[in-house]
C-alpha cells in the first residue's frame, strides 16, 4: 500500500516531481562540478607553475662564494668544487621522485671564441666570451634500466630557440640572441672556443656549428649554449658540473612545514617527510646527492606557494556558493511541493492515518527524488566538470567517489531539512477545515 | 466618467497585488528566499570575480620584478656600470592603477672582511649597492632575518649579507666589515690580500632567496659609487641594472615595456621572460576557471530559482479560477501574476544584492587577506538579473489561461 501510494504521487502529478526532480538534478549538478574541479584544481595550477622554471637549486657544499654578475662566475675555472655528474640519476630514486618534473646541470665558464674564415683558413676575430653547457632532451639511464628524458628545455619553458636545440652526440651549440648579434653568427655558422691553458705552447680550440639563435630574457642572451659533456672537454674538468636545476611539484607550505625539522616529534617527521613540501624534497635529494647544498630558489617556491592557496581558497568558496545555491533551491522547491499538498495530507489524516505514517509517506517521496535527482545531477556535473577541465587544463578531472557520496549524501540532507519545516505543520493539520478547502 | 473607471481599475489592481502577497505567508517566503539566495550568490560571486582578478595580478608581484633596465651594451659589466641613476627618476610610479616599484642595483667584484681582533681572511663576494628599505618591497619572496633592516645609527653604513656569506664570515648582525672593490673583471686573485682602505660596514641583516643574492653583500647604493669613485675612478651617480616590479594583467605589463622603451631611448627595457611569460600563462588559466566556474553557477543558480519559483506559481489555479469566475480577462490576470513576479524579483534582489555584496567584502578578506572593494556596477547588474529570472519564472503561468474555472472549484483539475 505504502508503495503503491508513492508510486501514484509520481504517476499522477509528473510535471510537479519532474520539476523539483529537475531543480535538484540541477543543483547537483553544479555542486558536482565545482566540486570535481576543486578537488583537481592544486594539482592541474601547481603543474601550469612548473613553467616558471626550476624552485630548486642544487650546488657543491664545499664552494667558494660563486662571483657571479649578470649569470656570469668571475671565479676562474680551476676555482671552486664540482659535482659528478655520474651522481644524477640518483635524482628518480628519491621518496617524492614522481614529483620531480625535471631537471638540468648546468656548467657555466669563460672561454676564448674564435672564428676562422672558412675559404682561407685565417683568423677573423676572437673574444671572450660566458660557454654554459647543459642537457637538452638528454637520455637519462635509470638504475632500474628505465630511461628519463629531460633537459633545460623541461625546465627553463620559456627559453626559446630559432632554428633548432643542438645535437648532444654532435659538435652544436646554440648561441645566445646578444651573443649572436654582438659576434654576426647566424644558423650555420661556426665557431670554436678554448679555455686558455697557460701551459700550452699551442691552444687547442674545439669547433662547434651554430643550431640555432636562443632567446631567454635573461643573463643566457650573452652565452654560447652546447651539451654539457661538449662543455665539460672545452673546460678540460671531466664529467662534472657546477648547478643543478630541479624543478618539482610539490605542496605549498602551511604553517607545519614552517617549523624547524629538528622540533619535529618522529611522528611529525614521518609526516613531513611523505609530504611533498619544498623542504621535504630539498631534504630527500641533499640525503641523495652527497656534499651538495640544496637550495630552495625563494623567489619561484614562495609566490607559487601562496598564488596557489589563494586561488584554491577562491574556487572553494565559488564552490560554496555553488552549493549553497543549490541546496536553498533545492529546499525551496521541496518545501513548496510539500504545501500544496495539504488536500492530500488532509484527506490522509481523515482516512486515520497517523502524523507518523504521513510524515514518514512525504519523507519517502522525497528521499526517492532526492536520490535520483541527485544522480541524474553528479552525471550532469562530471560532464561538465570534464568540459570545464578540457577547455581549461586540457586535461578532464577524474570522476571521483566522494564527489558522488558528498552529492548524493547533500542532496538527501537538503531534501529532508527543505520538506522538514513543512511537514512539521503539515502534521498538525486538522483535517476537516482543509477538506472544506479553507 | 472613463477617467474615474480608469483610477478605480487600477487602484483595484494594486489592492489585490497587496493581498496576493498578504494571502499566503509561507508561499511568498520561499519564493523570496529562493531569489534572494540567487541575488546574493549572484551579487557575491560577480563582485568576488571582477576583484580577484585584479587582485590575482597584485599576487603576482611576489615573484619580484618583472622589468630590467639595462644599459644597450651591457657587453662588460664590471666596472661598467654604464646606467645613469636619473633613469630611475624618469620611470613611472603608477602603471594602470598600480604602484610600480623601481629599485637600482650596481655590481662589483670585491672582498669583505669582518673586523674582530684575531686575523680573518676576506672573503671574495659580489658587492652590491642598492636601496635597502626598498628591497623587501621589490621581492617579496626574500627572507630577512631580522624582518625588514634593523636601522643603526644614520652614519653607520648598513650591510645586508646574503645567508651563505653570512655563513661563511660566521657573522651575527651589528658585526663590522671591511669592504673592497677589486678592480678588474677578470678572475679575481685567490688569497691576495689589498693594502688600500675600502669601505667599512655594519651588518643590519640577512637575506635567504635561495637564488645567487645568498652570495651577495647588499649596501647603500651611494656608499658603494662612493667608494667605486675613490677606488676605480669610475663616473658617479652610475648603476648596473634598475629592476622594476610593474603590477597589472599581461598587458599592461607589456604596454609599460614599450612605453618605457619608447620614453627612454638609451637604455634597454626587457621582460624578464620567465615571470612575464609564465604568469600570462598561469593569469589565463585562472582568470578562465573563475569565470567559467562563475559563469555556470551562475546560469544554474538562476535554473534552480526557476525551478522553485514555477513551483509555487502553478498552485495558483484557484486564484486564477476564481478571477477568471468574476470576469477577469486572461491578460489582466496574467498582468497581475507577472507584476507580482517582478515586485517579488525586486524585493529579493535589492535584500540579496546588498547581502551579496557585502559578503563578497568579507570573503575577499578571507582570500586575499584584503577586503574586496564592492563595484557599484554589480549590485544593479544582480537586482536586474534577479527580476528577469523572476519574470521568466512566472512565465508558465501563461498555462493557467487555458483553465476552466468550474472545473478547478469542483476540485478536478
Amino acid at each position: 500500500m505504502f508503495l503503491r501510494i508513492v508510486a501514484d504521487s509520481f504517476g499522477r502529478r509528473p510535471r510537479h516531481k519532474l520539476l523539483t526532480g529537475a531543480a535538484l538534478a540541477l543543483g547537483m549538478g553544479v555542486a558536482t562540478a565545482a566540486l570535481s574541479v576543486s578537488l583537481d584544481v592544486g594539482d592541474r595550477l601547481a603543474k601550469e607553475f612548473r613553467s616558471l622554471g626550476a624552485n630548486l637549486l642544487v650546488t657543491p657544499q664545499a664552494d667558494s662564494l660563486p662571483l657571479e654578475i649578470g649569470g656570469v662566475d668571475y671565479r676562474p675555472v680551476n676555482a671552486g668544487a664540482y659535482l659528478p655528474e655520474a651522481d644524477l640519476p640518483k635524482l628518480k630514486t628519491i621518496f617524492w621522485h614522481n614529483n620531480i618534473v625535471a631537471f638540468a646541470p648546468e656548467l657555466q665558464f669563460s672561454v676564448q671564441t674564435a672564428r676562422w674564415d672558412s675559404s682561407t683558413r685565417e683568423l677573423k676575430e676572437r673574444d671572450q666570451n660566458s660557454f654554459i653547457g647543459t642537457w637538452v632532451n638528454h637520455r637519462l639511464a635509470l638504475e632500474d634500466g628505465s630511461a628519463y628524458s629531460t633537459g633545460i628545455d623541461k625546465t627553463n619553458g620559456w627559453w626559446k630557440v630559432d632554428g633548432r636545440w643542438f645535437d648532444e652526440t654532435k659538435r652544436e651549440c646554440v648561441v645566445g640572441s646578444k651573443a649572436a648579434a654582438r659576434l654576426h653568427l647566424h644558423i650555420g655558422d661556426e665557431i670554436s672556443a678554448n679555455v686558455p691553458d697557460p701551459s700550452r705552447m699551442v691552444q687547442l680550440y674545439t669547433s662547434f656549428v651554430v643550431t640555432g639563435i636562443l632567446y631567454t630574457g635573461a643573463e643566457e642572451d650573452e652565452a654560447i649554449v652546447t651539451s654539457l659533456s661538449r662543455a665539460q672537454d672545452v673546460s678540460r674538468l671531466g664529467r662534472q658540473y657546477r648547478k643543478l636545476y630541479v624543478s618539482a611539484l610539490t605542496k605549498p607550505e602551511d604553517a607545519f612545514a614552517k617549523r624547524d625539522v629538528k622540533s619535529f616529534t618522529p611522528a611529525e617527521y614521518d609526516r613531513w617527510f611523505c609530504t611533498p613540501y619544498i623542504s621535504s624534497i630539498a631534504f630527500q635529494i641533499q640525503q641523495e646527492l652527497p656534499g651538495t647544498d640544496v637550495r630552495v630558489i625563494r623567489r619561484v617556491a614562495e609566490g607559487e606557494g601562496q598564488i596557489l592557496t589563494r586561488v584554491q581558497m577562491l574556487l572553494w568558496l565559488v564552490t560554496g556558493a555553488a552549493l549553497l545555491a543549490a541546496a536553498l533551491a533545492v529546499g525551496a522547491s521541496a518545501a513548496a511541493s510539500v504545501i500544496e499538498r495539504r488536500t492530500e495530507i488532509g484527506l490522509m489524516k481523515a482516512l486515520g492515518a497517523g502524523s507518523g505514517t504521513v510524515g514518514f509517506l512525504l519523507a519517502a517521496e522525497q528521499l526517492l527524488l532526492a536520490f535520483v535527482g541527485g544522480g541524474v545531477g553528479y552525471a550532469l556535473g562530471i560532464l561538465l566538470a570534464r568540459l570545464l577541465g578540457e577547455k581549461i587544463f586540457g586535461v578532464a578531472p577524474e570522476p571521483s567517489l566522494i564527489v558522488f557520496l558528498v552529492v548524493v549524501a547533500l542532496a538527501t540532507g537538503v531534501t529532508i531539512l527543505g520538506s522538514a519545516l513543512p511537514l512539521r505543520r503539515a502534521s498538525r493539520y486538522e483535517p476537516a477545515p482543509i477538506l472544506r478547502g479553507e | 466618467m472613463m477617467a474615474a473607471l480608469h483610477t478605480t481599475n487600477r487602484a483595484m489592481f494594486w489592492r489585490i497585488i497587496r493581498r496576493l502577497f498578504g494571502a499566503n505567508r509561507g508561499r511568498l517566503f520561499v519564493m523570496l528566499l529562493a531569489l534572494g539566495a540567487g541575488a546574493t550568490v549572484t551579487a557575491a560571486l560577480l563582485n568576488l570575480q571582477v576583484d580577484a582578478k585584479n587582485r590575482l595580478t597584485t599576487e603576482f608581484r611576489v615573484f619580484g620584478a618583472n622589468v630590467l633596465l639595462v644599459p644597450r651594451d651591457s657587453g662588460a659589466p664590471q666596472g661598467q656600470a654604464a646606467l645613469d641613476e636619473a633613469i630611475l627618476n624618469q620611470v613611472p610610479r603608477h602603471w594602470e592603477g598600480g604602484t610600480v616599484r623601481a629599485v637600482p642595483f650596481l655590481y662589483y667584484v670585491g672582498t669583505v672582511r669582518r673586523m674582530v681582533r684575531q686575523f680573518n681572511p676576506p672573503e671574495h663576494v659580489v658587492l652590491v649597492g642598492t636601496h635597502l628599505d626598498e628591497l623587501g618591497g621589490l621581492a617579496p619572496g626574500w627572507k630577512f632575518a631580522p624582518t625588514g633592516p634593523i636601522s643603526l645609527e644614520p652614519r653607520l653604513n648598513r650591510c645586508i649579507l646574503g645567508t651563505r656569506v653570512a655563513s661563511k664570515l660566521q657573522s651575527t648582525p651589528r658585526d663590522n666589515l671591511e669592504l673592497f672593490i677589486l678592480p678588474g673583471s677578470e678572475a679575481v686573485p685567490a688569497g691576495k690580500d689589498k693594502s688600500y682602505p675600502g669601505d667599512f660596514g655594519t651588518i643590519a641583516g640577512v637575506v635567504t632567496t635561495g637564488g645567487p643574492e645568498d652570495d651577495q653583500v647588499f649596501t647603500e647604493l651611494d656608499a658603494l659609487q662612493k667608494l667605486a669613485t675613490k677606488e676605480l675612478g669610475a663616473p658617479p651617480g652610475r648603476v648596473s641594472v634598475i629592476q622594476v616590479s610593474v603590477p597589472g594583467s599581461p598587458g599592461a605589463v607589456k604596454r609599460f615595456i614599450n612605453e618605457v622603451s619608447a620614453k627612454l631611448p638609451q637604455v634597454e627595457v626587457r621582460g624578464v621572460r620567465q615571470f612575464t611569460e609564465g604568469e600570462a600563462k598561469i593569469y589565463n588559466r585562472i582568470s578562465g576557471l573563475l569565470t567559467a566556474t562563475v559563469g555556470i553557477v551562475l546560469l544554474l543558480t538562476a535554473l534552480c530559482v526557476m525551478a522553485a519559483m514555477t513551483n509555487v506559481a502553478m498552485e495558483r489555479k484557484m486564484d486564477v479560477g476564481l478571477m477568471k469566475a468574476i470576469g477577469g480577462s486572461v491578460r489582466r490576470v496574467l498582468r497581475l501574476f507577472l507584476v507580482e513576479s517582478a515586485l517579488l524579483g525586486l524585493a529579493g534582489g535589492a535584500i540579496g544584492a546588498a547581502v551579496g555584496i557585502f559578503l563578497s567584502i568579507g570573503l575577499g578578506k578571507a582570500v586575499f587577506g584584503v577586503a574586496a572593494r564592492p563595484r557599484l556596477i554589480v549590485y544593479p547588474v544582480a537586482v536586474a538579473l534577479t527580476i528577469l529570472v523572476a519574470i521568466i519564472s512566472a512565465y508558465p503561468l501563461r498555462r493557467l489561461a487555458a483553465i476552466r474555472p468550474a472545473s478547478v472549484f469542483r476540485g478536478e483539475a
